[in-house]
C-alpha cells in the first residue's frame, strides 16, 4: 500500500479530472498547497524569451522536400546534421513536419530522465516547466504508480504511460493524451541505439482534443519525438513531429482523410511553443534538478 | 494495420428480425457486393441471442435490442473514409433506413488485438489441426468503461480481468476456441464520418468489444461462465449495467480467401 504523499493526494479518476479540464485551461493562481510546495517559486519565474534568430526559423515554412516522414527516424542515429534541423512544413501527404534542434550547456542526460519522470506527478511541476501555456497534467492510478516505482530507472518509468497534458500550442487549450514509449516501441532501430549517436529519448504517440470540445471536434494525432546527444557545447536536443500520424501495431500510419491537411497555423503554433517551452527547459533544468534531481518525491 | 468499423444495429419498426436479416444478408450485402469500394472485409453477425446489463439492474439503462453487429475492415484510416464518404454517397448508405432504427446504432472504429487462447481446436475431433481459431458461435461483448477509470487503466484491468476469468472458468477454458479485442481507435474520437453514414444520434461510447469463438451454440454456457468470472474480478473497470453480449452467426458477406 502507498504511503499518502503530495505526489499521490493530487490523483484524480477520470471522471474527475477530465470535468476539472476546462478549470485548469484556465491556468488560475496556485492553491494555498500548491503555494506551498517547495518548488512553487519557479511559478513566479520571469521566463526567459527565445533567442530571436532561432524563433525566426519558424515564421515561415521549410522546403518540404527538405523534411523527412516518421518511415525515416532511424535518420535521427545518423552522425551530423539532416537537412531540416529547425524548420517546420507540410509534407507533400498532408501531415505536419516540425523539426527542433537546441543545444544546452549544462543538462545531462541524467537531468533528462529525472524530469520526464518527476514533471507529471503534479499539475504544478508541469506548470513551472513553462507557465504561459502549461495548465495542467494527470497520470492515472497505474501510470502514477509505475512513475513511483523505485524498481524503475528514471529513464524507463514513462514506457507505457501516459501523460494527460493540458496545453496551448498556440491554437487554443487542448487535452492531449501523451502515450510514451520506449525507443524500441517507437521504432528505433536498437542496434544503433548508442553514444556517441544517442544520449537519452523521450517520445510517444499523442491524441490532442480541445478542452471545449464539442461533438465537432477533431481529435488529432502525432508522433512525437525527444531524442538527445552529446555536443561539444553540451547536450544536443533534436525534436521532431509528425502531425497526423497515429502508431498502428508498432508503426506510423498517416490518419488524415484523403485530401486533407493538417492546418499550417496548427503546425507552426505547436513549433513556436516548442521553441518557447525548452529554451525555458533548458535554462531553468540544471537548477531545478540540483535541488530535487536525488528523488521523484519532495 | 487495418481498421474496422463495428456497426451494432436493431432492426426498423415493423420488421421482425428474421425479416431484418434477411434484408441485412440478401439486399444489403448484395449492395455492398456491387459497390465494394476500398472494403476489404465485410462480415455480418447476425444475433441469435444476448443479454444487457445484469441481473442486480432493476430495468434495462439502455436500448436492449439488438439484431446484428456489422464489421467493415478496411486497409487503412484512409480507405475506411474514402468508403464511408464518396464523393456521391453510396447506395449502402442509403439503404439502411429501409431495414435498421439507425438512430439507435452503435459504432466502434477499433484494431484488432489477438489474445492467444488455450485451445484453438477441439480435442474431441481436431481434424488435420490445419484450420484454428473458428467457431460457429460468436459472442461479441461490449463493455462499457467505468467513467472513472482512465482508459489505459482499463484496457489493462481488462487484460487482467480476462487472465483472472480464465483461471476461473475451467469450462471455457476448453472451449474458447478464438479471442480477439476490438480496441477502440482514436482517430476521430466522434467518429463523425460514421455517424453520418449511419445517421446515430448521441450514441453511448464504447472503448472496447471483446469477440470470442465457440464450436456451436451448445457451449454458450462456457461463455456464460466466462462472463461471470470476468465480473468476478476485484478491480473496477467497466460499467456492467451498459455492457451486453450478443450470441451471433457469422455470415461473410466480402472476404477474400488469404494466400497464405
Amino acid at each position: 500500500m502507498q504511503s499518502t504523499t503530495a505526489e499521490t493526494r493530487v490523483q484524480l479518476n477520470f471522471k474527475d479530472w477530465y470535468a476539472s479540464t476546462r478549470a485548469t485551461a484556465d491556468r488560475p493562481p496556485l492553491s494555498p498547497e500548491e503555494a506551498q510546495r517547495p518548488f512553487a517559486r519557479y511559478y513566479d519565474e520571469k521566463i526567459p524569451p527565445p533567442d530571436p534568430a532561432h524563433f525566426a526559423m519558424m515564421h515561415e515554412p521549410c522546403d518540404p522536400a527538405r523534411a523527412i516522414g516518421p518511415e525515416r527516424l532511424n535518420d535521427l542515429l545518423d552522425p551530423g546534421e539532416l537537412a531540416v534541423e529547425i524548420g517546420w512544413c507540410n509534407l507533400p501527404n498532408g501531415a505536419g513536419f516540425i523539426a527542433n534542434r537546441m543545444v544546452y550547456p549544462e543538462v545531462t542526460a541524467e537531468m533528462v530522465d529525472w524530469w520526464f519522470a518527476w514533471h507529471p506527478l503534479e499539475n504544478l511541476r508541469y506548470r513551472i516547466w513553462y507557465p504561459p501555456q502549461h495548465g495542467g497534467l494527470m497520470l492515472s492510478p497505474e501510470g502514477r504508480r509505475r512513475i513511483l516505482d523505485p524498481s524503475i530507472p528514471n529513464r524507463e518509468k514513462n514506457w507505457g504511460v501516459v501523460h494527460h497534458v493540458t496545453e496551448n500550442c498556440n491554437c487554443g487549450m487542448e487535452n492531449i493524451d501523451i502515450h510514451f514509449l520506449s525507443p524500441q516501441d517507437f521504432g528505433f532501430d536498437m542496434a544503433r541505439w548508442k553514444e556517441p549517436y544517442v544520449s537519452t529519448f523521450a517520445g510517444g504517440f499523442g491524441w490532442a482534443v480541445s478542452v471545449n470540445k464539442t461533438d465537432e471536434s477533431i481529435t488529432a494525432p502525432a508522433l512525437m519525438c525527444h531524442i538527445f546527444r552529446q555536443h561539444p557545447q553540451g547536450l544536443e536536443h533534436r525534436t521532431r513531429f509528425w502531425m497526423g500520424y497515429r502508431m498502428s501495431n508498432g508503426k506510423p500510419e498517416l490518419t488524415l482523410p484523403p485530401g486533407v491537411a493538417v492546418p499550417a497555423a496548427a503546425v507552426q503554433g505547436l513549433a513556436r511553443h516548442n521553441v518557447c517551452e525548452f529554451t525555458r527547459w533548458g535554462e531553468f533544468l540544471p537548477r531545478i534538478y540540483r535541488e530535487f534531481g536525488h528523488s521523484m518525491v519532495c | 494495420m487495418p481498421i474496422k468499423l463495428m456497426a451494432a444495429s436493431r432492426r426498423r419498426p415493423g420488421l421482425t428480425r428474421a425479416e431484418y436479416q434477411r434484408y441485412l444478408e440478401f439486399y444489403h450485402g448484395t449492395i455492398a457486393r456491387r459497390e465494394r469500394f476500398r472494403i476489404r472485409s465485410y462480415v455480418q453477425n447476425h444475433v441469435i441471442d444476448g443479454a444487457f446489463g445484469v441481473l442486480e439492474d432493476a430495468t434495462h439503462q439502455q436500448v436492449c435490442e439488438r439484431d446484428a453487429v456489422v464489421e467493415l475492415q478496411f486497409d487503412s484510416f484512409r480507405d475506411m473514409l474514402e468508403t464511408l464518404e464518396p464523393a456521391t454517397p453510396s447506395a449502402a448508405s442509403q439503404d439502411g433506413r429501409f431495414f435498421a432504427d439507425e438512430r439507435t446504432n452503435v459504432i466502434v472504429m477499433a484494431e484488432e488485438e489477438e489474445i492467444p487462447v488455450p485451445a484453438p481446436v477441439p480435442a474431441f475431433n481436431p481434424g488435420l489441426g490445419i484450420v484454428q481459431g473458428v467457431g460457429a458461435l460468436k459472442v461479441l461483448l461490449y463493455i462499457m468503461r467505468a467513467d472513472e477509470v482512465f482508459r489505459e487503466d482499463y484496457y489493462q484491468y481488462l487484460r487482467e480481468a480476462h487472465e483472472h476469468a480464465l483461471q476461473q472458468s475451467s469450462y471455457a477454458r476448453e472451449q474458447l476456441r478464438r479471442c480477439v479485442l476490438n480496441v477502440r481507435c482514436r482517430a476521430n474520437d466522434n467518429d463523425a464520418a460514421a455517424r453520418k453514414h449511419f445517421k446515430m444520434v448521441d450514441p453511448p461510447v464504447y472503448d472496447l468489444v471483446m469477440t470470442q469463438w465457440y464450436d456451436t451454440i451448445e457451449q454458450a454456457g462456457a461463455f456464460r461462465q466466462y462472463f461471470e468470472a470476468l465480473r468476478s474480478y476485484p478491480r473496477v473497470f467497466a460499467n456492467w449495467s451498459k455492457s451486453f453480449y450478443l450470441y451471433t452467426r457469422q455470415v461473410v458477406i466480402i472476404r477474400d480467401t488469404p494466400e497464405s
